[in-house]
């Protein structure tokens, strides 16, 4: 295992240092994590970065590849309504297959898990994440921003069918089907409109009421000898036909719809300017995205306020669309020295973490961390 | 005198008679050395090759580590070793037995998922209903993985699976499962079914090289001696031999020219085609006049290059 060398101390009390006025506990979570919540959270994808460890007999499990999972199962077990939670401890990583990378590394973060206004405290944890990386002696950071709330409600603006749009929705985490949907729109009648594959049996099923189709497929399933199985039930299955269905009858994606889809996608600029290629796009009435937008209004004036520089800023609506549990704002602080691909300091909003636990916790949550081998302006990888 | 080249063949079941018959039918019959409970064998008439019986998983892992030169393993195993065999091991020779399919497949009461694009919805779906990501049961991690990921898949989960895969999604273990199959049979037992696109690998017996393990000149020359027959008969089983006495005109010898510009090879007052062309080639011929035509199965067939093994020689050129 490549291992990180020693950080000086010198470096690691400055990028510290912003971390002392955040009022959090400090934590010291357990090194070895359940491989199993990590899969369910972060994807399969995650198993090839991860290190695994089992003892003999005893479940596989995962050094902690970060903080957040860890930190959020110590405050589920505390069993308070909220908190602020401080790590400084190392991280494990398996190097992508054909890169030099370190594999154990020192990474200090902060989770808040709290009620309260989202942009004010997105802005707060990602400015912390700024001095801190910028607190390493680099003088070539970046803050890339992203918020994958805003797909959404762009799709929203364009008053899609129900089935449609949430069709597309799913796709936005999944770059190729989304592509692959976009393209077909754009193409001439020919392939645009097709229905998709489906038997005389799926045709009939989703021709009656769901509750009725439901039963017709039990039925099948007993005459056929079939045990229902793979955890899904006759429900479940014929609503997925009658959305399928109502997809195919429904108006398509119109060549045009698809190409703003395309443009949304591609906007990447400051946060100002890119802010407003949104609105422009979109036009008025999507009160969704209009309280995204006043919300990013925000964020960026508490940003400033936060001491991250305007001009170092970001902001492209593809950003993150295929990262781990982030379901609001996230972030990262890049070096041009050491490239997009190692960010010195991460971050973001995963309100929806508790409940993927299992947990009914009614707070948000939000958090960052930073790697002080990267921020050390001598240091790499 | 200097180590032999080895070359593992499987020591058990249907695997080991395939390989042990195709030898035989090379001309190369494997003999039971003795002594070592016969684990050990040597090839009749072939000097510096030493036989080790092997089971075909343990085969594929000693090619890819280098603890032997050649040997006959299925192409699933194989695979399932990295996501890029390229270099460590090079296939030689698809040796046409041992075909499995490693497959796709979903429970049958699904009758909404047919393809991995219906996966890759449900799976989604599945995700936010359940905030679980559908579980996957596998003994094959490296090819499901990288076959979910060409399906651009990514809200599912991998569960290793140690014994009867396809039991899993009955069991609640999994919602899938990848494995292997060879009519099927089990798996529609199971209440499963395969996705139509779902063929992860067309895999059957291979003959490899390790490029990992220590070559030199005189191992290279038996694995060169070995390589020139195994290929010889290989070719010969997919070729016919046509002669006839004489061609009697110009229209005769361009009929026989026309089969050599479509593929064949030209011999005195005959061909060597290829054993699908046959019977396209006799009656070509017979219009022509040319007759009678004899039609042999030859025994080998030697070609002067042999285009795999100077691929490994140059490969394992590279790697010193």
């Amino acid at each position: 295992m490549r291992i990180e060398p020693p950080i000086p101390s010198d470096v690691l009390a400055a990028v510290r240092a912003p971390f002392a006025q955040m009022g959090a506990d400090a934590i010291d979570p357990p090194t070895a994590q359940p491989l199993g919540l990590i899969l369910d959270l972060s994807g399969e994808a995650m198993r090839e970065r991860l290190i695994l460890v089992q003892a003999d007999g005893g479940a596989e499990a995962a050094l902690r590849p970060d903080f957040t999972i860890p930190a959020a199962r110590l405050h589920i077990d505390g069993g308070k309504a909220g908190g602020r939670y401080f790590y400084e401890g190392k991280a494990f990583r398996a190097a992508p297959r054909g890169r030099e990378a370190y594999e154990e590394f020192l990474q200090i973060g902060l989770e808040a898990f709290e009620t309260g206004a989202a942009p004010e405290a997105d802005a707060e944890i990602a400015g912390l994440a700024w001095r801190a990386a910028a607190a390493g002696g680099r003088d070539d950071l970046t803050l890339e921003l992203g918020d994958v709330g805003l797909f959404g409600a762009f799709i929203d603006t364009l008053k899609l069918a129900d089935a449609l749009g949430a069709r597309i929705k799913r796709a936005f985490a999944s770059p190729r089907r989304l592509r692959e949907m976009l393209e077909r729109a754009q193409q001439p009648a020919a392939t645009a409109g097709a229905a998709p594959a489906g038997d005389r049996l799926s045709a009939m099923l989703s021709a009656l009421p769901e509750a009725e189709a439901a039963a017709v497929l039990q039925d099948l399933w007993a005459l056929a000898g079939i045990e229902p199985a793979g955890g899904r039930s006759a429900a479940e299955i014929v609503h997925r036909l009658a959305e399928r269905s109502a997809v195919a009858r429904a108006p398509d994606l119109t060549p045009e719809q698809a190409s703003l889809i395309g443009r949304f996608l591609a906007i990447a600029d400051k946060p100002a300017a890119a802010l407003e290629a949104v609105a422009r796009l979109a036009g008025p009435g999507g009160a969704k995205l209009e309280a995204a937008l006043k919300g990013w209004a925000r964020r960026l004036a508490a940003l400033q306020d936060e001491g991250a520089p305007a001009a170092a800023m970001r902001l492209s609506t593809a950003f993150g669309r295929d990262f781990g549990y982030y379901d609001g704002m996230l972030f990262e602080v890049r070096s041009a020295a050491l490239g997009d691909h190692r960010p010195v300091a991460a971050g973001g909003r995963y309100d929806s973490l508790f409940a993927r636990l299992g947990a009914s916790l009614a707070c948000g949550a939000v958090g960052c961390m930073v790697r002080p081998g990267r921020a050390w302006r001598e240091g790499a990888q | 005198m200097s180590e032999p080249l080895i070359l593992a063949i499987p020591s058990k079941g249907r695997l080991k008679e395939q390989a042990e018959d195709w030898l035989a039918d090379c001309g190369l019959p494997p003999r039971a050395a003795g002594g070592e409970r016969g684990y050990a064998a040597r090839l009749d008439g072939l000097e510096g090759i030493e036989v080790r019986l092997v089971s075909a998983s343990e085969i594929a892992g000693a090619l890819f580590s280098g603890e032997v030169h050649l040997g006959v393993t299925g192409e699933d195993l194989l695979r399932e070793l990295a996501d890029d065999l390229g270099d460590r091991i090079l296939l030689m020779q698809a040796l046409g037995f041992g075909r499995a399919d490693l497959v796709v497949a979903a429970p049958k009461s699904w009758i909404d998922v047919t393809t991995m694009a219906d996966v890759d919805e449900v799976a989604h779906l599945f995700l936010a209903r359940t905030g679980k990501r559908l579980r996957v049961a596998t003994k094959y991690l490296t090819q499901t993985r990288a076959f979910f990921a060409r399906h651009g898949i990514i809200d599912y989960r991998i569960v290793e699976s140690g014994g009867a895969t396809e039991g899993a999604p009955a069991a609640g273990a999994a919602e899938l499962i990848t494995d292997i199959t060879t009519s099927g049979a089990t798996l529609e037992a199971n209440g499963l079914k395969v996705l139509a696109d779902g063929l992860i690998l067309s895999s059957q017996a291979q003959l490899a090289a390790s490029l990992g393990a220590q070559w030199d000149a005189a191992r290279m020359g038996a694995a060169r001696r070995l390589l020139r027959i195994l290929e010889a008969r290989a070719r010969a089983r997919r070729t016919a031999t046509l002669t006839w006495p004489a061609e009697a005109d110009a229209a005769a010898r361009a009929a026989v020219e026309r089969q050599v510009v479509a593929g064949a090879t030209a011999r005195p007052f005959g061909l060597l085609v290829a054993g699908d062309d046959v019977f396209d080639a006799t009656t070509a011929l017979a219009d022509a006049g040319v007759g009678p035509v004899t039609v042999a199965n030859p025994t080998y067939v030697f070609e002067a290059a042999s285009e795999v093994t100077e691929e490994l020689a140059r490969r394992l050129l590279l790697q010193n």
